[in-house]
């Protein structure tokens, strides 16, 4: 018999309970404040109110004006951070006006991009004065922080081009295209997750700010973001297949296939990687004599779901008769 | 929202509310969770049409070099539209009709979407503010009426807190062309239709061309099943630094899906695809508390998933007389099968506590401490039900107790699965900066997935056996003990038309009978360091060291370990390039390979191998060829390279070039998969002249190939004494003799090789004019999949003299061909009317061979008076082309 976990949901409550209040008392008490910036920013700039940057800014302001950012700022500032708009992102704006054009003095100004050329944790720092925690709680170390990536490689917080989440591109998907072109590919094949019919987003499954998991997934594993819409094949099950249990991916590609039901390899082949059993047919060469009109008797196991059309059950059998998925 | 989940919710939104709300940190944090946007097939088309603002500076590119995209026009202030109250306005809405093909019916085409002939709602939004006091109602919605459509309102005040609400559709069509052969599709409960006879008829001939006659008849099913998701979230600023979020989302899935059934003891007898009925609901509640100071981060959240299946199990009428298996003795009588049974997935809970910590330390070479923690327990505890609904079935020497019988929950081990998984997940991190240049980090990560179930036993507690033991003088009663558990150990698969019992000594035991079900645990363990170091402001170096531990139980690797290490360089400053390489190597290695892992779960755990000169010890000594490995196992080498390339060509005009390398290489694994490999290339031109013109292109190659080999069983039986190529066959070597490659059971003659080879190719593209009033758009892709399985053998071996010209040298491909093309022409009419002509062109070729000849012959049978070999009645996807148009009004405000 199991032994039950030590880490049961009550002490785990409990201890989750305490994190929160320590966390909490500390922030209270303590109140501690941010480091300082060793350099200051813009070169010692003071704050010169919106109003000077619209006069130049008109065009930019009235895309802005249509954010979430501005709408923010202007409508419902919480700090003083946030009332100074669009020196909350920029910086302290009084070293820009003095010569705004020169190449030389961009210095004076928090740009985000490449035109522009303000070094990249700087950019991110900005960001994170406001977008710090959160979903962005692992962004150090990330796999697109470790490319070097931007916060404005992905979104674009002057003008409203897509529904939400303030992106360079109309969609979460098209945003992530721009880089991951192969899964771009493979979502156009035979098989594919809804994500180009408009029902899903890169987003669903994976968190691009960062995650404790491979892949910037948002589950702890891959079978449990699968299961977040897949909850069906979650079980746990009587009878259970060991690497259904393990990944998914053992026989998937989470993206797209050129194979029915996103299947990596054509069934019986891709069951056969692993069963070569002595059990009468795991290990036959089913071959091109044995589909039908193929010249040689018409074989089950190749045709319509292959193996499956006797072991449909392949993610788990709660039949106490399932030892083989049959039922 | 059931009764189960109403009060939780009810409280946890109270409690929320209850909280003050002065605040200071943005609500952005909707990415947590599913459903993340709303949308169908033709919203980016209708987004893709509208025209860009002529003023907005010149093309800018984010920090790589990639193009931002141009915003749409928008009014300008003073032209917004305001109510008396000083609320703000504005909305758009689209709709119109399609005509052409749109109602076409293939799979392929409708699988995620539903165009149909006929006037459309296709898009509508609507937005309110009050600039006073910043609150704000925003309303979406599209494909009104249709099985894609959705809609969206969300509402509060902004940077303080938001309510949504959403409802949204998406459909899943498996096949149009199912033969349908009952009637209750999509119910629990399957009749067949007249003209077949349940149970069949003492003509296998007749049954056969009744099914096919009534397969063809109705070969224009459709089996599809439609998600419905709703839900409601709440994010609340609540004290400062923190906020807090509360959700529900309620998922319906209904409809059918193909299934296959069979009978006998598994061994191919009458295969017959059934429509399963699915009726799902699925309840997600997340609930969450985010604390954020600048210095220590904190988030709290709590998240469960209800599922229920609503059917528990299909019960379906079969056309075909199936015969009782070998050795039962009394019942099922010839033609007593008339139903099968299946019990389908059952209904499940998973609960999930995490926290995750960062706390900022300035003081310490600038460094960070990130903790995250997280317990998970799913749970399922479905009613199990008996081996057979055909009652009075009995098996010789078996002799079953009141309440015993196969029939009846009697005979089940135990009532309920009783079922459970605990996961763990502890993640650390520590990041420190020795130098203004160099950052380190130090990474652990312990996940573990622990079955607490405890194994099922297939044993009929209730059942004794009459047989006869070396001790004792005449037959006994009495049962078999195994893991505490007296009975009759086996089971009846497929409603007992088939037998996998252990019959006991009096009818020469065997050790292949699976008394036992596995469980599945493992523990990952990760850890290692990671190094950024800033060569100069625009490049850097990375490197990681990686070792992973995951221990397995009963798998056939009790330890795996693989050691990882990683090079990655990105330089912004390359002109106006930016690069970015990577390398990794990766080893992974693992303790002693046992393909004996799963024996306890035979009867060979009860009735030890038999030693006797002469003695058949096949089903002890034979499962699976010894030299194959499962490929998530097995010893592996793999190199992987990316290399990525943006650039910025000239003013207007940018290009991405992306490749990636995969090699994998499992040495150890002499038969199962020993080779993957992977290439891609992808190539993205943008061009963006000026605001009103703009245009992009790309191309995706990609070839994979996997190879893998095994060897095709020989009919053979193994014997004490035997003598082999491999030796004689004593008790001691049995298992060494008989499993191995080379030995009686896989002779090498057998040996197969298969190389799955997969070549994929898109290519498509954007163009958009915007012309003094009028603007236009169009987006085109054509994608190419062509996929190859090839194999080498003997003659003689795996395949025979007589099948190989049959059989040559692969499979034909299986291809792929998908085509699309959107074209849009917006016409403004007045200041908010414009219409927009749409057209689409969509096609879709497929050819694979699982569906060859299967919609002319739903019936596969080498002999009519047989049973067939398969009823395949899906007869598989079709090709389509699909040209519709439309004329679609737009209104803006």
């Amino acid at each position: 018999m199991n032994t039950p976990s030590l880490f049961t949901f009550p002490r785990l409550g409990l201890a989750l309970g305490a994190l929160a209040t320590v966390t909490m008392v500390t922030s209270i008490i303590a109140n501690p404040k941010a480091p300082t910036p060793a350099v200051p920013l813009n070169g010692g700039a003071t704050y010169i109110g919106e109003a000077v940057c619209i006069a130049c800014h008109q065009t930019q302001n009235n895309h802005f004006a249509h954010t979430v950012h501005a709408n923010a700022f202007r409508l419902n500032p919480k700090n003083e951070k946030e009332k100074v708009s669009c020196e909350s992102c920029h910086g302290p704006g009084s070293n820009h006006i003095k010569d705004p054009i020169s190449p030389g003095n961009r210095v004076s100004l928090v740009g985000f991009t490449k035109e522009w050329g303000t070094p990249v944790p700087l950019q991110t720092q900005m960001c994170m004065q406001c977008h710090d925690g959160g979903q962005r709680m692992f962004w150090e170390g990330s796999s697109h922080a470790t490319q070097n990536l931007s916060c404005s490689d992905c979104h674009n917080p002057m003008a409203k081009v897509s529904a939400a989440g303030l992106l360079k591109k109309a969609s979460i998907n098209e945003t992530c295209y721009t880089c991951h072109q192969q899964q771009r590919a493979e979502f156009a094949k035979r098989s594919h997750m809804p994500v180009s019919d408009g029902k899903m987003s890169c987003v669903d499954c994976h968190n691009p700010h960062g995650s404790t998991s491979r892949n910037l997934l948002k589950g702890d594993t891959v079978n449990e973001t699968c299961y977040s819409c897949h909850a069906e094949k979650r079980g746990p099950f009587l009878w259970e297949h060991a690497p259904v249990r393990d990944n998914c991916l053992s026989c998937h590609n989470a993206h797209g296939s050129n194979h029915d039901k996103l299947l990596n390899v054509a069934r019986p082949f891709l069951c056969q990687q692993c069963h070569g059993n002595a059990g009468g047919h795991q290990a036959n060469l089913f071959n091109s004599s044995g589909i039908l009109g193929g010249g040689g008797a018409a074989n089950i196991r190749i045709m319509s779901h292959s193996c499956q059309n006797c072991h449909s059950q392949i993610h788990g059998s709660n039949h106490p008769a399932g030892a083989r998925f049959q039922r | 929202m059931n009764t189960r989940t109403l009060p939780f919710a009810a409280a946890a939104v109270a409690a929320l509310f209850s909280f003050s709300r002065a605040t200071a940190a943005p609500l952005a944090d909707s990415a947590v969770g599913t459903g993340t946007v709303l949308g169908n097939a033709m919203t980016q088309s209708t987004r893709a049409a509208e025209p860009r603002d002529p003023e907005w500076q010149k093309a800018k590119h984010t920090p790589t070099g990639q193009m931002f995209e141009l915003p749409p026009a928008i009014p300008k202030p003073e032209a917004v539209k305001k109510f008396a109250n000083g609320w703000e306005y504005s909305g758009s809405l689209e709709f119109g009709y399609i005509g052409g093909d749109a109602d076409e019916r293939s799979a392929q085409f409708r699988t995620y979407s539903d165009p149909g002939n006929e006037a459309h709602v296709n898009t509508f939004n609507f937005t309110m503010r009050q600039p006073k006091t910043g609150h704000f109602v925003e309303l979406t919605g599209g494909g009104a009426a249709r099985d894609d459509q959705y809609y969206g309102v969300e509402f509060g005040r902004v940077n303080d807190w938001k309510v949504k609400l959403y409802y949204s559709e998406i459909p899943h069509v498996f096949t149009d062309r199912y033969g349908r052969l009952w009637n209750g599709v999509g119910t629990g409960n399957l009749t067949l239709l007249p003209g077949l006879t349940p149970g069949g008829t003492a003509s296998t001939a007749a049954d056969n061309a009744a099914v096919q006659a009534a397969a063809l008849a109705n070969q224009n099913t459709t089996l599809a099943l439609k998600r419905e998701r709703m839900g409601a979230r709440l994010d609340v600023n609540l004290w400062t630094n923190w906020k807090g979020y509360l959700s529900y989302a309620l998922e319906k899935r209904q409809g059918s899906r193909p299934l296959g059934s069979v009978w006998g003891l598994g061994g191919g007898t009458a295969p017959i695809e059934v429509p399963e009925p699915v009726d799902y609901d699925t309840e997600d509640i997340l609930a969450g508390l985010m604390f954020a100071d600048g210095l220590t981060a904190l988030n709290l959240r709590f998240s469960a998933s209800l599922f229920k299946n609503n059917i528990d199990t299909l019960t379906f009428q079969e056309p075909y007389r199936i015969a009782p298996p070998a050795g039962v003795t009394t019942n099922p009588a010839v033609g007593a099968y008339t139903q099968g049974r299946i019990d389908l997935t059952p209904s499940n809970t998973a609960y999930n506590l995490r926290a995750e910590f960062t706390r900022k330390l300035p003081d310490f070479h600038r460094g960070f401490l990130s903790l995250a923690l997280s317990a998970g327990e799913w749970r399922q505890d479905d009613s199990l039900i008996p081996y057979t609904h055909i009652p009075g079935v009995a098996l010789p020497n078996v002799t079953l107790l009141p309440g015993g019988g196969w029939d009846s929950a009697g005979s089940l081990s135990r009532r309920s699965t009783n079922a459970k998984i605990e996961t763990r997940l502890a993640d650390l991190t520590l990041s420190l900066n020795p130098t203004a240049a160099l950052n380190v980090k130090l990474k652990g990560r312990f996940h573990e997935t622990k079955n607490a179930t405890d194994p099922y036993l297939a044993v009929n507690p209730n059942a004794v056996y009459l047989d006869a033991d070396a001790a004792t003088a005449g037959n006994q009663s009495r049962g078999l003990t195994f893991d505490g558990v007296t009975g009759v150990w086996g089971r009846l698969p497929n409603d007992a038309s088939g037998n996998s019992v252990l019959l006991g000594n009096n009818a020469n035991p065997n050790g292949n009978t699976p008394i036992k079900a596995p469980t599945f645990d493992s523990k990952q363990h990760r850890f290692g360091p990671t190094a950024d170091y800033r060569i100069n402001k625009t490049s850097t170096l990375n490197g990681s060291l990686e070792r992973e531990v995951i221990e397995r139980t009963q798998r056939e690797r009790a330890r795996t370990w693989e050691d990882r290490a990683k090079l990655g360089y990105v330089n912004r400053g390359l002109g106006a390039s930016t690069v970015r390489l990577s390398y990794e190597y990766a080893q992974r290695r693992g303790t002693e390979y046992r393909a004996s892992t799963y024996d306890g779960l035979f009867s060979s755990a009860i009735f030890p191998m038999p030693t006797a000169a002469g003695a058949n010890v096949t089903s002890w000594a034979v499962r699976t060829n010894t030299g194959m490995r499962a490929f998530d196992l097995s010893d592996r080498n793999q190199h992987k390279g990316n290399l990525r390339v943006d650039t910025m060509l000239r003013p207007g005009l940018d290009a991405g070039v992306s490749f990636q390398a995969v090699q994998a290489r499992h040495p150890d694994a002499a038969y199962g998969r020993s080779r993957n490999d992977l290439r891609s290339a992808n190539l993205d031109l943008s061009w963006q002249p000026s605001p009103k013109q703009s245009a992009h292109l790309f191309y995706s190659w990609q070839w994979g190939r996997i190879t893998q080999s095994t060897i095709a069983n020989a009919n053979a039986n193994l014997t004490i004494g035997l003598v082999t190529p491999l030796g004689t066959v004593t008790p001691a070597n049995a298992i060494a003799i008989g499993a191995a490659p080379g030995g009686p059971f896989f002779p090498l003659i057998n040996a197969w090789t298969g190389r799955n080879e997969e070549r994929s190719q898109v290519f498509g593209g954007g163009f958009r004019q915007d012309f003094k009033a009028a603007s236009f758009h169009a987006d085109f892709s054509r994608s190419i999949g062509r996929s190859r399985i090839a194999y080498d053998y003997t003659i003689g071996g795996a395949i025979n003299a007589a099948n190989a010209p049959l059989a040559g040298s692969r499979m034909p491909d299986l291809a792929t061909d998908v085509d699309l093309a959107d074209l849009s022409l917006r016409v403004p009419l007045s200041t908010g009317w414009a219409v927009r002509f749409v057209y689409r062109y969509q096609r879709e070729v497929i050819r694979d061979w699982h569906y060859y000849n299967l919609a002319a012959t739903p019936v596969v049978s080498a002999n009519v008076a047989n049973l067939p070999t398969g009823a395949l009645l899906d007869a598989g996807p079709t090709n389509f082309r699909v040209d519709w148009y439309g004329a679609m009004l737009q209104l803006k405000f």
